[in-house]
């Protein structure tokens, strides 16, 4: 056979096995199989899946917790893998195999897909606090001085106004927003619509979809769309206005009267911890992050709320206190508002957007 | 102008003064023409394409050297750079090695279908990259073709260097190709014909004839080859999870940075990317002149 | 020895012709199996994923993707902004090839580099070059914002975006062709009294037509698939700024407006996408191929 020829054919393998090589070491990287019960001193990898926000916060919790569990256990250091996008973009990726012990979500729908997927096995709804890590309100951010007089819900009605709100099928916080103001409209709290009236929160959605112009794919991009100078109004996180503010922006805050609190659930993903064998640090992680110490860091990172809604509704340095604070389980539950109410095939914000985009 | 155009007559030596007077008033009419065309062109181009880039060196250096340095110090700015090196590299050895393999076949060898073949080697230019990036969910993603195969012997695919390499590979195939395929089918095959007859082996041949022969068009494949890889973004978006300091490139730390309000650091590296890719284009220049000066 | 023989065995072949060393049907058919398997790994088998993704259940999926919200008005602006595009680098491409063939001025090396700009720099980058130079914080662009011109974010920013990317496509698609051309039928031309316009319709532009034609469908072909500039620049907005794209990576997600979400639907706007892309793609190669039988 001549040399040419086995040259030709043999580099062929060797490339492709550069690319196999390239494949067993992020594999090798991210679990081998069978855990030994005592792994001495090895560097444990932990990864993180978050929704857009809360960078910053998390930044700071895993380098605080990271030293505290490398004091008590021996010098063993917790290194973090972790990754930030729309919630319901990570808990896609997590289901088509990113390798994501912990997902920190901002919708608990969202742990919802990753638990129908069989990767979640524990019961994190029964968890302290419904694993609730952080709490904010749905708000407004407008532009300085409130030139379009932005007070409430039926506000953003008004005719020419121009919308920001995320795309409710990437980010979580899209559905925060629907939710708040469906909430506000059952409960009575928006000036010209009934209360219980379904046909009436159907009504104010299909009003502000007629005014939304920019759906963007997460609910950090549709803010900062919104600083870019797009837009009269974006509908958005509180503390997510607060920490744009603190980096600069000018933009204003507006709490509407009614509106949902937030809660932004952080779960272990078992199937993932268990094939890389690191539930048991990520159990303490997640437990950490109900600390107060973790939930000081929230607070003064991240300008979130206390998780109690009680506690909540009232002003901290950064927020205003709200009036009427309610939570999802007040309007009916996150199934019942998902597969039926507001996000069902009858539900208020289906048919609205199908209205307002005809 | 004078004389009527009846029919199209080439200029006859008789008429050379006709010639140099309609040239002499022409002239002038013809200096301003062309100096209007080359200003039009010249503001078009700086507007396009030069303001933006002093822009991003504004920006960039606004900040002073001191957030350069913090940038570069940063473990996931670095890594990113080498995630970005590393696929590059990759990516061009595959899409060399086999390139001119296919090269070769596609500009000396006949068979049916070989058109098909030849416009295959094409698509990758017409397929959105965020398209490539579900091409690999939809094959190695979880209910993907291949998945079960890899993630039984618990091969990482999907959000790992290999989908990112897959798919900045599919997106680089065209570029070799596309280049050698005209030098091969200009040279013919006289000299490797001549090199045969003198006794050469095909091996010998490849290296020091054929080889030799297309080397600027490789270079200027290999080198448009990179720069792709370097700027992928959309389909590695897409497969690779954007874990810091494991699968974020450059670019998309890049957007990552801005969606962080860390635009410094975003410009910062971006213009490091700028500046390599504008080193990596003077030398494509440069080949670029050489074969085609080789192929006149 | 072996050699000799062979080159004795070659002389005695009626064709005259000098073949390679021993082996040829082997090697061919090794090449060839290298290509097979190459391009059919890497290409045809994701091309065949998504068309049976997208088609495989015939064209319910197609217009599960196309009744999403969007999604007509993603793909509308699409074409508009690629056919915008084509049109005017078309214009302003040919310009650069003739100032770069038939002008001479000092410095024509250095802007037939910087025409290839656009080659060497990341999309992304190219688009983090637009945001720093017209976003509304910069200078320039603060300008543009007082005056009620919105480029970043807006329809502007986008067609800026493409236009960077798919400059050099025309110009170095016309640029050879222009090479070839004779000014002496020009010049003819001129003597005879035709207006510089004339000439450049009667005699230069049909010789040209086929190249520019070419260069015009790479332009519209490279913008229909633009991710990386325009993700930075354009805002998503739907009807707006929303590019198809962009929106596919949308489509990707579940719960999509109500819709079942999935690869299905996103496959089948893509398969559409860059088949239409494919064909111009093709066709600008019949017409390179063209014009150089003719000239």
């Amino acid at each position: 056979m001549p040399r040419w020829f086995k040259r030709r054919i043999l580099a062929a393998p060797l490339v492709l096995s550069l690319i196999g090589l390239a494949a067993c070491s992020s594999s090798s990287a991210s679990g081998a199989a069978g855990c030994s019960s005592s792994s001495p001193a090895a560097s444990p990898v932990v990864t993180l899946a978050a929704y857009s926000n809360p960078y910053l916060a998390y930044g700071k919790l895993i380098s605080t917790w990271q030293s505290e569990w490398k004091d008590a256990h021996d010098g063993q250091l917790v290194q973090f893998l972790t990754s930030f996008g729309g919630s319901t973009t990570q808990a896609q990726s997590i289901i088509n195999g990113l390798q994501a012990d912990i997902y920190a979500s901002s919708t608990a729908p969202d742990v919802q897909l990753v638990q129908d997927a069989g990767l979640i096995t524990n019961d994190w709804q029964n968890a302290p606090e419904g694993s609730t890590v952080q709490s904010g309100s749905v708000v407004f951010a407008v532009r300085p001085g409130n030139p379009k007089h932005i007070e409430s819900w039926n506000d953003l009605t008004q005719p020419g106004l121009q919308i920001l709100t995320p795309d409710p099928a990437q980010s979580g916080g899209a559905r925060w927003n629907i939710v708040a103001a469906y909430g506000a409209a059952m409960r009575g709290e928006v000036p010209g619509y009934a209360k219980n009236n379904p046909a009436d929160a159907q009504r104010l959605l299909e009003g502000i979809f007629k005014n939304v112009t920019v759906m963007d794919k997460s609910a950090n991009d549709s803010l900062k769309n919104f600083e870019a100078g797009n837009g009269d109004v974006a509908i958005t996180y509180d503390y997510q206005v607060a920490t744009s503010q603190a980096a600069g922006g000018e933009e204003e805050l507006v709490e509407p009267p009614s509106t949902v609190q937030i809660r932004t659930p952080t779960v272990v993903v078992d199937k993932n911890a268990e094939a890389h064998c690191v539930e048991d640090i990520t159990n303490e992680f997640v437990k950490y992050l109900h600390s107060k110490e973790a939930q000081d860091i929230f607070a003064s990172t991240a300008y979130t709320r206390p998780i109690d809604t009680a506690q909540a509704a009232k002003a901290t340095d950064t927020l205003p206190a709200v009036k009427d604070l309610f939570t999802t389980d007040d309007i009916g539950g996150w199934d019942a508002l998902v597969n039926d109410t507001v996000f069902g095939p009858n539900g208020a914000f289906t048919l609205a957007f199908q209205s307002a985009q005809g | 102008m004078s004389a009527p155009p009846t029919e199209r007559v080439k200029p006859s030596p008789a008429g050379d003064e006709d010639l140099t007077r309609l040239r002499n008033a022409d002239a002038r009419r013809g200096r301003l023409v062309r100096g209007v065309m080359l200003a039009v062109a010249l503001v078009y181009v700086s507007v396009l394409l030069l303001a933006p880039l002093a822009g991003i060196f504004i920006y960039a250096l606004k900040s002073g050297l001191g957030t350069i340095g913090q940038t570069f110090s940063q473990p996931d700015v670095r890594h990113a750079f080498l995630l970005t090196f590393v696929i590059m590299a990759i990516t061009v050895v595959v899409t060399t090695f086999f390139g001119v393999i296919v090269a070769l076949v596609l500009a000396r060898d006949r068979f049916p279908g070989k058109r098909l073949v030849s416009a295959l080697v094409d698509l990758p230019l017409a397929v959105s990259p965020v398209v490539v990036g579900l091409m690999a969910v939809l094959l190695f993603g979880r209910g993907g073709w291949f998945e079960p195969f890899f993630a039984s012997r618990g091969i990482q695919i999907m959000f790992a260097l290999p989908a990112m390499i897959l798919v900045t590979i599919f997106i680089s195939i065209p570029f070799v190709i596309r280049e050698v395929v005209p030098v091969l089918q200009e040279l013919g095959m006289e000299e490797e014909q001549a090199a045969w007859t003198l006794g050469a082996s095909r091996l010998q041949t490849f290296i020091r004839v054929t080889l030799r022969n297309i080397r600027w068009g490789l270079l200027y494949g290999i080198a448009l080859s990179a720069a792709r890889a370097i700027g992928e973004v959309g389909a590695v978006l897409i497969v690779s999870g954007t874990l810091t300091g494991k699968t974020e490139t450059a670019t998309l730390y890049i957007l990552r940075a801005f969606d962080q309000y860390q635009d410094q650091q975003g410009y910062i590296v971006a213009l490091t990317l700028a500046t390599f890719s504008i080193v990596l284009l003077i030398g494509i220049e440069t080949f670029k002149r050489r074969r085609t000066a080789e192929a006149d | 020895m072996a050699a000799v023989v062979a080159i004795e065995q070659d002389a005695k072949r009626p064709e005259g012709r000098a073949r390679p060393p021993s082996g040829a049907a082997l090697r061919r058919w090794s090449l060839r199996g290298a290509t097979f398997v190459y391009l059919g790994l890497f290409i045809l088998l994701p091309v065949v994923a998504i068309l049976q993704h997208g088609f495989g259940d015939g064209l319910a999926n197609l217009k599960a993707a196309l009744d999403t919200f969007g999604a007509k008005a993603a793909i509308r602006l699409t074409l508009e902004m690629a056919a915008l595009t084509a049109i005017i680098n078309g214009i302003f491409g040919t310009l650069l090839a003739y100032v770069l063939v038939r002008i001479r001025f000092p410095g024509r090396d250095l802007l037939s580099t910087v025409v290839d700009l656009p080659f060497a720099v990341p999309t992304l980058v190219a688009g983090v070059m637009l945001v720093a130079l017209y976003g509304p914080s910069s200078t320039v662009g603060g300008w543009f914002e007082a005056h009620g011109i919105h480029i970043i974010f807006a329809p502007l920013g986008i067609l800026l975006a493409l236009l960077f990317v798919t400059l050099p496509l025309v110009v170095r698609s016309v640029q050879p062709v222009l090479l070839e051309l004779d000014p002496a039928e020009e010049e003819a031309a001129r003597v005879l009294g035709a207006g510089r316009w004339t000439t450049f319709r009667r005699v230069m532009f049909p010789a040209l037509r086929p190249a520019i034609a070419a260069g015009c469908l790479l332009a519209f072909a490279r913008s229909l698939g633009e991710f990386g500039a325009i993700v930075i620049v354009s805002g998503n907005r739907v009807n707006d700024t929303l590019t198809a794209p962009v929106f596919i990576s949308q489509l990707l997600q579940p719960g999509h407006y109500g819709s079942t979400g999935g690869p299905d639907p996103a496959a089948a706007v893509s398969a559409v996408l860059f088949g239409l892309a494919f064909v111009l793609v093709l066709v600008t190669e019949k017409l390179v191929s063209l014009g150089k039988e003719r000239s």
